[in-house]
């Protein structure tokens, strides 16, 4: 097999922010190599004495992960226990970028799952919620007033960070088949000459929040080839990475392990790929915890910024966590997923049976093969000929008929108006969806036979 | 009797405060309380797919402020959540912080700093208090803003500011703390040394056990800060970090600037106070408070909301169990046990200090925290990092440079050194190999 290239460190040096270039490491960072030296007395550190701490364990039991047909087995638990050294551990100061087994354990997750060899270039960090490293990893690589390539419509959550950093939020189309790669070509192809050109784009592949669009394989080649011609970075946010509700031999891969192995990406060097996972929607979103995996050198300008803004992740959530993934093994973690993933199924199949008999010639919608949302378009008429609004007759007829969804406003970077709504069929019991649904058909039919009498 | 006023912290709020927005969800979330209500709108996942059915914390059999028996009669010792508990624990919660805990925590601040609470004060809860702090300090400086910092100053904090805009001002600290006096000759001389400039918007300052010199400012002195924060118009940015590791003698802990300022000024809402969890629970559990006016508190869980969400909610209600099993009270005699710990620390390391470095460095004895701040007595111009950087090294000791601790950088004869974690035989070696880089060090000046 071919010898894989590497894009070179200095590579990334035109792609950092004025923001994470001038960040200098703490002075006291710089001496803590000095403390391996051997015989060595060190009085730097400024850290609490664990003894202190109150507590002398935690245990939990937790579900084992089903067995290979899926079945779950019954009253079978795991019991884990954090004392003595691996509890002190948790309870103290840890590492900025995550405690060191978890991120190991996390870095072999990322190679078995993504084909991606360890020491190959690339630096895993644990954050606060993958939310935490989003936010980190704009302020590493966007300039106040950048602009940057978004999907659209796009997870509400990243639009505020945009308008905090003045970014110039360029959209790019989506439909089915996930972002589209001609709205992406033809953005960048008919970019103005002279106006500093987009390198960033943010997309969420799998799941597409708020759409419920999953990128196909044939777009994720399209995209990483206009990547590599336009000198672009992929941040691929892919929190519903292991929430896929297809077959999952036919799954398409990763961003990230597509630069690498894919066959279209033979003969170009690696690097381009930017990736965030979570376990909220697969372990416990209480938990808060996330990790970015990617180029050493973005990785690390973001660990400097944890550093001086919320100093790590949580040393005792992530123990926790670790025991429970080391414990069920990468083979338990991926079973668990699928699990989780055939639980959700089950509940985007009640919710899309209810839209087909209540909704079916009122409202229009694509399946979810990924993701906890249904994207839909209520089909009724705009003012003057314009689209329809969703927002106001979510925020009035709906709400008096005791229905809440999101208006798709919310998630469109640069507001305007939109007939979509986005509704979560992940908490709610199937009487319930069918009561829901049945508000929303009752909403569009009013909304319709007023418009008709006007 | 004149009524106290509150300051409108509004005008000190900054320009890039206006810039953090709801995202479009969270308008609606209010609305899912409606009776009868059914919600589409939030992707929380299920709980019945988090993996976790029970979590046990056992504590320590002689921890301090325990009741003997819970309520329902089981061991105060152990603490076990599963069923709905453990799901709410497991799953995203408020920006803020879980409402009980920080009712905790607002009826903590009431008992400790007897104030009243009146609507002048809220309690957010962050990923530690770093998180806070940065996030207030986003919140207030502006790009033509100057921030006073008690000087030395802790290098996390130095960490932050540096990347903000504005401008840093030291205001000078010595073996009884900030120095009122400095801070107000910097105050007087504005005009004449900052010709055009704001005057400063803030000071913030670590009244007990400062990091790095290990100070605790007296009550008097606190009283001409506060004085000074009302005539120049600045607030008080209050790390009390150390707080719960005071030691000195009984009943003569300074109170807090959050405690004072209505008294001294007949004035509230010029104090943001910021406490921290890490040196007497965890550290690792990062959860820190912040006690601020609700004007303010908004900015901050505006930022909080759109960066990391929320603080961890497993680690909060884990917390809370053990603290309102506690009370104010039995979550304060585990403080004094804390305390008492770091005291024979201190002693521990005093004396080994004094035994190698009498004559040869001399330091301030702390009454509260963990560090000591050794000036190293070679001559009047006496460079500790590079003593650290060359001799120290060599003979195989370390310890933090004074210059980590300068905003505007600068040579300093100071070190510091914590007694939280060494063991006395290490901690006897290192001060002898201490005092051999001081010895060397001046016979090197004296040829």
């Amino acid at each position: 097999m071919a010898a894989v290239d590497f894009l070179p460190e200095s590579f990334y040096a035109d792609f950092l922010s004025d923001a994470a270039k001038a960040r200098q490491p703490s002075p006291i960072r710089s001496l803590l190599p000095l403390e391996a030296t051997p015989g060595l007395i060190s009085l730097l550190a400024g850290k609490p004495n664990p003894t202190t701490f109150p507590f002398t364990s935690f245990s939990f039991t937790a579900r084992a992960p089903p067995s290979e047909d899926g079945e779950n087995v019954e009253g079978k638990e795991v019991e884990l226990k954090l004392s003595g050294d691996d509890l002190a551990a948790a309870l103290q100061y840890g590492p900025t970028a995550g405690l060191p087994p978890l991120v190991k354990w996390l870095m072999e997750l990322q190679s078995q799952v993504h084909g991606r060899g360890s020491g190959e270039s690339w630096a895993l960090s644990v954050g606060s919620g993958s939310q935490d490293l989003l936010d980190k990893a704009f302020i590493a690589l966007l300039n106040p007033g950048d602009p940057v390539l978004v999907q659209s419509p796009v997870y509400a959550g990243v639009i505020p960070l945009f308008h905090s950093l003045h970014c110039e939020q360029i959209e790019i189309d989506t439909d089915a088949d996930g972002i589209s790669s001609a709205s992406l070509r033809a953005v960048l192809e008919s970019w103005p000459a002279g106006k500093a050109k987009p390198r960033v784009l943010y997309t969420i592949p799998y799941g597409g929040n708020p759409t419920g669009a999953t990128a196909t394989l044939a777009r994720r080649r399209e995209v990483l080839s206009l990547a590599r011609e336009h000198n672009l970075l992929i941040m691929e946010d892919d929190p519903y990475f292991y929430l896929f509700y297809g077959t999952h031999s036919l799954r398409p891969p990763s961003y990230f392990e597509m630069e690498h192995s894919d066959p279209s990406s033979a003969g170009h060097p690696v690097g381009r790929v930017l990736r965030f996972d979570s376990i909220s929607k697969i372990i416990s979103a209480g938990m808060r915890i996330g990790f970015v995996t990617g180029p050493a050198p973005l990785v690390r300008a973001m660990n400097m910024h944890t550093a001086t803004a919320n100093l790590q992740p949580a040393g005792l959530t992530q123990a926790v966590a670790h025991a429970l993934l080391a414990s069920w093994g990468i083979d338990g973690f991926l079973r668990h997923t699928r699990g989780v993933s055939a639980f959700y199924r089950a509940k985007r199949d009640v919710f899309e049976e209810a839209l087909r008999r209540h909704l079916t010639g009122l409202i229009e919608w694509t399946a979810p093969e990924s993701g906890l949302f249904f994207w839909f378009k209520m089909l009724i008429p705009g003012e003057e000929g314009q689209e329809a609004d969703s927002a106001s007759v979510v925020r009035t007829k709906a709400f008096e008929k005791g229905v809440l969804a999101l208006p798709g406003t919310a998630f469109l970077p640069n507001g305007r108006r939109t007939a979509y709504v986005r509704a979560s069929f992940s908490l709610l019991s199937p009487e319930e969806v069918e009561e829901a649904v049945k508000r929303l058909r009752d909403t569009i039919l009013e909304v319709r036979a007023e418009s008709a009498a006007a | 009797m004149s009524t106290t006023t509150t300051l409108d912290i509004v005008p000190f709020l900054s320009q890039q405060s206006q810039l953090w927005k709801a995202c479009g969800i969270r308008g609606l979330f209010p609305l899912e309380k409606i009776p009868g209500m059914i919600s589409l709108l939030a992707g929380r996942p299920n709980p019945s797919t988090f993996p976790f059915e029970s979590l046990t914390m056992k504590l320590k059999p002689d921890l301090a402020g325990m009741p003997s028996s819970t309520v329902e009669g089981e061991d105060p010792f152990t603490i076990t959540m599963d069923g709905d508990d453990l799901n709410e624990a497991l799953q995203y919660g408020m920006t803020a912080g879980v409402v009980r805990f920080i009712s905790w925590m607002e009826n903590f601040q009431t008992h400790v700093h007897k104030r009243v609470a009146d609507g002048s004060w809220s309690v957010t809860v962050g990923s530690g208090s770093q998180d806070l702090m940065h996030k207030a300090c986003v919140a207030l400086v502006d790009e033509d803003d100057s921030v006073m910092l008690e000087t030395p100053v802790y290098p996390g904090t130095l960490g932050f500011m540096a990347a903000l805009p504005g401008t840093l001002i030291e205001v000078n600290a010595d073996t009884q703390g900030l120095n009122p006096t400095h801070l107000e000759s910097v105050l007087t001389n504005w005009e004449s040394t900052h010709p055009g400039k704001r005057f400063p918007k803030l000071l913030y300052t670590i009244p007990s056990g400062s990091n790095p010199t290990g100070t605790s400012i007296p009550e008097a002195r606190k009283i001409e800060v506060l004085k000074l924060a009302k005539k120049y118009n600045f607030l008080i940015l209050e790390d009390d970090a150390y707080a719960f590791l005071y030691y000195g003698p009984e009943g003569q802990q300074a109170r807090s600037y959050f405690a004072l300022e209505g008294e001294i000024n007949g004035e509230i809402g010029r104090v943001v106070r910021f406490d921290s969890f890490s040196k007497v629970l965890s550290s690792g559990m990062r959860l820190g408070f912040m006690t601020a006016p609700p004007a303010l508190a908004s900015v901050v869980n505006m930022i909080t909301s759109n960066t990391n969400l929320q603080p961890a909610t497993l680690t909060q209600i884990m917390a809370y169990n053990i603290l309102s099993r506690w009370g104010p009270d039995g979550f304060l005699a585990h403080c004094k046990g804390v305390a008492a710990t770091y005291r024979a620390r201190r002693d521990a390391f005093e004396g080994v200090a004094r035994k190698h470095l009498e004559g040869l460095a001399e330091w301030t004895t702390p009454v509260a925290g963990m560090f000591l701040y050794i000036k190293l007595l070679v001559d009047e111009d006496t460079d500790s990092a590079a003593l650290i950087s060359g001799k120290a090294v060599e003979k195989g000791v370390l310890a933090v440079p004074g210059a980590a601790f300068m905003p505007l950088g600068g040579k300093t004869p100071y070190v510091r050194v914590s007694f939280s974690l060494i063991e006395e035989g290490p901690a006897d070696e290192a001060c002898r190999r201490l005092a051999e880089v001081v010895r060397e060090a001046r016979e090197e000046k004296a040829t």
